[in-house]
């Protein structure tokens, strides 16, 4: 009993050092929910199956919330013409990468980790979101 | 870029980087406690700040979403604390680096491919926890895994089918799982070069 209160002591302790963090990164996130409306998100994509997926990329990045939240939007998106390329990668990169909590990786794990993990991801989400909406548009 | 050492091959020491806090834990001394992202925290206090004088019902709208996320939020960081307790307690980088060291095998791959399925909350809640496991000897390439299959939630499943079709859902949680162990066989080879 009492190493575990020792450990759990430890963890207390290195969770709250990054107290700050976390709570700039929460802090960012409520700006993002504040400021960035769907009709923002709608308007950035153009039609072009290939660029889109691209700025469904970028977007998915730099949007932040649960899970839930991006199937939400990304179902209005759809709705709104928006082509399923697009989409698939803007909900998978909305859980994969994160502009907001790049500091916070960076910080834990160092740079070169972060660096190989996002871009691995990256190239990832591409290639399973276009994968992914190929093939569900072939088998439709 | 690292070369492997004799010691990686329990995985400690493996992919270690300044900066990265990562050690094998044995006769480092304890680091004295600070917190980290005092400066960023300033920087985003700021931005409130600003964007109160630019427009205050969205500024306010931003701190109710802020105070909704961390509610949220600070339930995982208690269970997230526990774990990583537990962790230190129970498993010793031998027997870490047996299930998720460099021999770990197709064990490792599953356990970091379905903790990540049944991992809850943002990324960043599990940092922590996860450099913990790292420290201890747990292989970059699984936890590189373990992130990516966080894409895949069980129980947003049934409402990824209403919004996108059961198609779409199977092949893209297919694709997503084998994409994580794709990411973590490249993070390995990246890690050993």
């Amino acid at each position: 009993m009492h190493s575990f209160l020792n450990a759990l002591k430890k963890a207390a302790k290195n969770m709250l050092s990054m107290t700050p963090m976390i709570l700039a990164i929460v802090g960012l996130v409520g700006l993002f929910q504040g400021f960035v409306t769907r009709e923002m998100l709608a308007s950035l994509f153009g039609g072009n199956p290939v660029i889109d997926t691209l700025i469904g990329t970028f977007a998915g990045m730099i949007a932040v919330g649960q899970a839930m939240i991006s199937y939400i939007l990304g179902g209005e998106l759809l709705d709104q013409g928006v082509s399923l390329y697009a989409v698939a990668a803007f909900v998978l990169a909305w859980v994969t990468l994160g502009i907001v909590q790049l500091p916070m990786e960076i910080e834990v794990f160092g740079g070169r980790f972060v660096l190989y993990r996002n871009v691995l991801a990256f190239v990832s989400t591409i290639l399973v979101a276009t994968a992914a909406a190929g093939v569900t548009l072939w088998l439709a | 870029m690292n070369k492997k050492k004799p010691e990686a091959a329990t995985g400690a020491g493996n992919g270690a980087e300044k900066g990265s806090g990562r050690d094998t834990g044995q006769g480092s001394k304890q680091q004295p406690f600070r917190f980290k992202g005092l400066k960023l925290l300033g920087f985003v206090v700021l931005l409130y700040g600003g964007s109160y004088l630019w427009d205050a019902s969205r500024a306010l709208k931003s701190l109710e979403g802020f105070a909704h996320v961390l509610g949220t939020l600070i339930p995982i960081l208690i269970v997230v604390t526990f774990l990583t307790a537990l962790i230190n307690l129970f498993i010793d980088p031998k027997s870490l680096a047996r299930h998720l060291g460099a021999e770990s095998g197709i064990k490792g791959w599953m356990i970091a491919l379905s903790a990540g399925v049944v991992s809850h909350g943002p990324m960043y809640a599990w940092y922590p926890m996860i450099q913990g496991l790292r420290e201890k000897g747990a292989r970059d390439g699984l936890l590189i895994a373990f992130f990516y299959a966080r894409a895949v939630k069980v129980a947003l499943l049934p409402m990824m089918v209403a919004y996108f079709g059961l198609t779409f859902t199977v092949v893209l949680t297919v694709l997503t799982l084998l994409a994580a162990w794709g990411q973590g066989v490249v993070m390995d080879r990246i890690v050993h070069r």
